[in-house]
């Protein structure tokens, strides 16, 4: 059934949402990422020359297709795979943590007085902190097996969520909170049906910016003490000087960083189908 | 369902601020009371106590034979401003207050669909608020609180963000779907004629204390047609209402200019 059949009142066409934001913006995204593209390849191109005139010695620079020969062979030898299952592993399981850590502290914070003036500052000073610097402590504690990383990405991770999970509570318009109380709602239910959807996206933002600090401490977890991973790859490279395998497992970490962070993107959209 | 709504000698303080005094105000069942008055004379504070989400100093307000202590489903309302959840659809926020109080069975499901077709919105039901107009949106709220099925239904300034064309259509609109349930209904408004048009009584609060001035029945048959607001015993009315309230509208607007200075 069409809506437009069942209507009585002509004046109250639902408005078009084609916006002004929606006209440019597309546009605007569609030249930028033909421009993004000329730009990579540029620059894809002038590494070359470099490493091939320039800068000769492959102990120095490795070139974009030694690196992407070294990726080839890694593939089809299987042992990358190998090393970005231990890394995955070691990501996934912090980041996860690190989510749900984050959301029930941030709503811990917002709603309890107590909790937020014993963690507050705490939250506050180490958000600021590099805690990616005691990587190497925390691999003394725990070992150099696959939780010492994963503890590493906790530290690391959670505090955005945190901050950001508590950012967007904060920012629920109190006036939505009190018309479904006055509709009857527990405590629980203002929780699920009006503070959580509205801190959405703040909390989506936040994942987005876990997924880079998790990805920037498995590998320094992994370059203090492993035994496998991407970081472990890198450090192993850089020991006997193999510019193209250390290269390799650079340009792949930045692959997996590009394709988590549109992801995390995509996300922001599937789950909040109200804001297109 | 619908129920005697009986405001009995509510008092409220702010500091030392004098918010209502002794406001008395008895509703039949079925009934349909406006409140008009300057700003800032208690209105919404009356709202706020009747829904239970404030406490009076004294007095207190009984739907039915029960005394209010807390926010309930026995009262629905219609806020001025868009309370709408965003985050869902039409349907889901018009079966909102059912679902919150785990009474979504067949029937109930079966009178979220009556409200929005009685509010104009079948069909609507999977859209979400930002692709309604405002006059939609206000429906929307409407249709959300007449579908709990209140003993009483407060509305809270409820047309003041519509354009003049589309307030006069939702005053007849509300009529006819008021008539189909004769719910009580609380309706508070600035505007004097929409308070005569839709009103069996019309309450005029003064301010500073906010108290009950006058009450003013309105005799006009019904049902009323928007060709009333014409007649000379309306236009009267309205005079006669403008005139109770002329001078604490212009002291309350005084005064607004002396505190912004
Ligand atoms: N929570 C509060 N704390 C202190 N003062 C308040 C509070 N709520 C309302 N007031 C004061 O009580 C008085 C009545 O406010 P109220 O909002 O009920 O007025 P109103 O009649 O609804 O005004 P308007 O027509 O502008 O909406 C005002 O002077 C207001 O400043
Ligand atoms: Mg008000």
């Amino acid at each position: 059934m069409s809506a437009e059949t069942t209507m009585n009142q002509p004046t109250d066409r639902p408005q078009k949402q084609v916006g002004f934001r929606r006209l440019f913006g597309g546009a605007r995204t569609h030249r930028s990422q033909h421009t993004g593209f000329l730009s990579i390849a540029g620059g894809l191109v002038a590494w070359e020359l470099v490493g091939r005139l320039v800068i000769s010695n492959s102990l120095f620079l490795a070139t974009p297709t030694q690196i992407a020969a070294q990726i080839y062979n890694l593939m089809r030898s299987g042992e990358l795979f190998i090393h970005m299952g231990v890394s995955g592993a070691e990501f996934g399981i912090g980041l996860i943590i690190s989510i749900i850590l984050g959301i029930a502290l941030g709503f811990l914070i917002t709603t309890n007085k107590i909790a937020n003036a014993i963690l507050g500052p705490w939250i506050s000073a180490l958000y600021a902190t590099p805690t990616v610097a005691i990587a190497p402590l925390i691999i003394l504690w725990f070992g150099i097996g696959l939780w010492s990383k994963v503890f590493v990405v906790i530290i690391n991770a959670t505090f955005p969520m945190i901050i950001n999970t508590e950012a967007g509570l904060r920012a629920t318009d109190p006036k939505l909170i009190e018309a479904v109380r006055c509709f009857g709602a527990s405590p629980l239910q203002v929780f699920w049906n009006v503070m959580l959807p509205s801190a959405l996206p703040y909390i989506l933002a936040g994942v987005r910016l876990s997924v880079g600090r998790a990805i920037v401490s498995v590998v320094v977890g992994e370059l203090f003490g492993s035994r496998a991973g991407l970081g472990f790859m890198i450090t192993q490279a850089s020991e006997v000087f193999n510019m193209p395998r250390l290269f390799a497992a650079v340009v792949v970490l930045a692959l997996v960083g590009v394709i988590l962070t549109a992801g995390a993107r995509y996300l922001e959209r599937v789950l909040q189908p109200w804001n297109k | 369902m619908s129920d005697t709504l009986e405001i009995r000698k509510v008092s409220k303080l702010f500091g030392n601020l004098e918010a209502l005094r002794s406001v008395d105000i008895k509703m039949e069942a079925g009934e349909f009371i406006s409140i008009v008055g300057p700003s800032g004379c208690g209105k919404t504070t009356l709202m706020r106590i009747i829904a239970g989400l404030e406490e009076p100093d004294a007095g207190n307000v009984w739907i039915g034979g029960n005394k209010v202590t807390a926010p309930g489903p026995d009262r629905g309302f219609v806020f001025q401003s868009d309370s709408l959840l965003p985050w869902r659809t039409v349907w889901q926020n018009a079966a909102l207050g059912l679902k919150l109080n785990g009474q979504l069975d067949a029937e109930a499901t079966e009178r979220v669909r009556n409200m929005l077709e009685l509010t104009g919105l079948a069909g609507f039901e999977s859209y979400w608020p930002k692709q309604l107009s405002g006059g939609m949106r206000q429906r929307v709220n409407l249709a959300r609180a007449l579908a709990l099925d209140p003993a009483v239904l407060l509305m809270d300034e409820p047309f003041s963000a519509l354009d003049a064309q589309t307030r006069e259509i939702m005053q007849t609109e509300l009529l006819r779907i008021w008539e189909v349930g004769r719910k009580t209904v609380l309706f508070i408004t600035h505007q004097i004629d929409e308070a005569i048009f839709l009103s069996d009584r019309v309450v005029v609060l003064g301010r500073r204390p906010g108290r009950v001035r006058e009450v003013i029945d309105v005799d006009l048959p019904r049902p009323r047609t928007l060709a009333m607001k014409r007649q000379p015993e309306f236009v009267a009315m309205v005079d006669r209402i403008w005139g109770l309230i002329e001078t604490d509208v212009r002291n309350s607007v005084k005064e607004d200019a002396t505190n912004a200075a």
